[in-house]
């Protein structure tokens, strides 16, 4: 049996078939020491399953140290699993995950495939997409999460769409478990735990217009 | 596991919305759904609500054990197969004066419906001690299921002595090294079964008649000052984090002075979970009432909806 159930699939089929639009590209950077990466196998199994729901799902896998130059191209640094996801035409909007996007996680991976298809556009309001639009330096949201935590899909969707709304900026999602020394070195203890360029910006779930402001004040003080 | 829920573009008018992606307003859809109105179910974090912090329920007739949040996606699933929608974003704000409502999301979208049914549950409460804020996220958690793991060989403490705290104590006592119950009187409140676990792990210590003074830490939490109501006497805890589970308050601050409620700001309802006001309902954790529980919550919704479709679109 498959990660995925028949029922999960046959909804997927559904929803891909009513919401898709374009292809999608997502890149999956592995490794297969598994002393070096436990997830590396699940992940690409799960995300081969949901390709093969709709071949406008288009799956690239690259080993971290064989395709080095690919790697080093997203800015992957070694971190594996590490998921990007790209437009039909290869638009890179800064959307990544570093570890695997498992249980509430996964639905964010399912929102962002239909929001690729269409195009990525960021799916916030007018006034956050200004306050933005402001932010004129390289950026990168990390959203420390784990797997069991509620609260976190939605500040992964919010971190990335802000990404979709301005070239500056990347956003990721960081499974806190499988990078404990990653997360170590932010102090993280609770989740979602939210570091912007290297900092801790703040922790816990917050509605859109908080999160952006928050974003927003710590980059530009 | 891997939860699929995925969206559908969202309209701007529906016969019925749900605020809040519980038991409650899942149930609420489902009935809505099957009654043939269209619904909109917003959740402002992820559908399932309490329940996804819920290691094991095992008090909903029909499953001896689930999951928690394997029950929430399992009542999404069982809603969007009747038709309902369900989409992610937080509610800021509500019109209920005219006969069409409004409710005003923190994506920019405004949605419009015949019927609004509220079911945002409740939080957990605070303590109100100093530092409890300052090492929020540092130590101080409210979520065993999310911040457990960080905690893994280390030593905890956890305030309450009801259903939630002890469920949240077994969680934590497979995974931490000790667990340390810090509760003001000198029994449990919680139901026997969970009460005589506890009690039979080696790893749960309990420190009767006490409650939390201050949390201490410079830049994570290394102590907890706790006095005896007793003795009165004071004591210096250390520990590496403390859960907070002293039960929950209503998440109904954007319906004050729109709706009626009691006076600790839970909504109050007819026997139908209809308000004051006609076509608004609520259901679940957020009424006023007094057992607050998946199958109670999922009752309600039932009830509010079937009231609705009768009452509205008969
Ligand atoms: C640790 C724990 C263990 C428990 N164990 C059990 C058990 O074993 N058995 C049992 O029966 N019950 C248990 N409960 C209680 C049970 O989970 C609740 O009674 C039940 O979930 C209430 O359902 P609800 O739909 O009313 O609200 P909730 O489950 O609280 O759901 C409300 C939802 O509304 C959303 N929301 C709130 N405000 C907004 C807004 N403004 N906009 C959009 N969305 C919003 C929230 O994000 C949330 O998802 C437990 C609770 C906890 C915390």
């Amino acid at each position: 049996m498959g990660l995925l159930s028949e029922q999960d699939v046959q909804y997927l089929k559904d929803l891909f078939g009513k919401e898709m639009k374009d292809d999608v590209k997502i890149l999956i950077f592995k490794s297969d020491d598994k002393s070096r990466c436990e997830y590396c196998d699940i992940t690409v199994s799960v995300f081969s399953e949901v390709a093969e729901i709709d071949d406008r799902i288009k799956l690239e896998v690259y080993d971290i140290d064989d395709d080095e130059a690919i790697a080093n191209k997203y800015d992957i640094k070694g971190r594996v699993p590490a998921i990007v996801f790209l437009t039909a035409d290869g638009t890179d909007k800064g959307v990544r995950y570093f570890g695997i996007p498992s249980g509430h996680e996964f639905s964010t991976v399912i929102q962002n495939i239909i929001s690729f298809s269409n195009g990525a556009k960021p799916d916030l309001s007018q006034n956050s997409i200004n306050k933005i639009s402001q932010i004129d330096v390289p950026t990168e949201i990390l959203v420390f999460v784990t797997p069991t935590c509620p609260y976190c899909p939605r500040a992964v969707l919010l971190a990335h769409e802000i990404a979709k709304a301005n070239d500056n900026i990347k956003a990721a999602m960081v499974e806190a478990n499988e990078f404990p020394e990653w997360s170590m070195e932010h102090g993280v203890s609770a989740v979602p735990h939210i570091v912007v360029n290297d900092e801790t910006a703040f922790i816990g779930a917050y509605p859109e217009d908080m999160f952006v402001d928050h974003v927003v004040q710590h980059v530009l003080g | 596991m891997f939860f699929v829920g995925g969206e559908s573009n969202v309209k701007d008018y529906y016969d019925v919305v749900v605020i809040g992606g519980g038991p409650g307003g899942m149930s609420a859809a489902l009935y809505a759904g099957r009654a043939g109105l269209s619904c909109l179910v917003i959740e402002g974090n992820s559908t399932g609500g309490q329940m996804n912090e819920t290691d094991i329920i095992e008090n909903y007739p029909g499953f001896e054990e689930i999951k928690g949040p394997v029950l929430g996606e399992k009542m999404r699933r069982h809603a969007e197969k009747f038709g309902a929608q369900f989409h992610t974003a937080t509610v800021i704000d509500a019109d209920f004066s005219g006969q069409v409502k409004r409710v005003f999301l923190d994506d920019g979208k405004v949605i419009s419906s015949e019927v609004v049914i509220i079911s945002t549950g409740a939080s957990h409460r605070k303590l109100n001690v100093p530092g409890e804020k300052e090492l929020s996220g540092k130590g101080v958690s409210y979520c065993a299921t999310c911040d457990g793991h960080f905690f893994k060989g280390k030593k905890v403490a956890l305030v309450g002595g009801g259903d939630t705290a002890m469920t949240e104590a077994l969680y934590l006592a497979n995974l931490v090294d000790e667990v340390l119950v810090i509760h003001r009187r000198d029994k449990l409140r919680a139901t026997k079964v969970l009460q005589d676990r506890a009690f039979e792990k080696p790893n749960i210590k309990f420190i009767w008649n006490s409650i939390v003074k201050e949390i201490k830490g410079s830049d994570k939490v290394e102590k907890v000052v706790v006095e005896n109501k007793k003795t009165g006497e004071i004591t210096e805890l250390e520990v590496d984090g403390i859960f907070i589970a002293i039960g929950v308050v209503p998440n109904s601050g954007i319906f004050k002075g729109k709706v009626h409620m009691d006076s600790q700001g839970y909504i109050v309802t007819d026997e139908n979970m209809e308000t004051n006001v006609k076509g608004v309902y609520a259901a679940g954790d957020v009424r006023s009432k007094k057992l607050r529980q998946v199958v109670t919550a999922v009752a309600e919704g039932a009830i509010a909806a079937s009231h609705a479709a009768e009452t509205y679109f008969g």
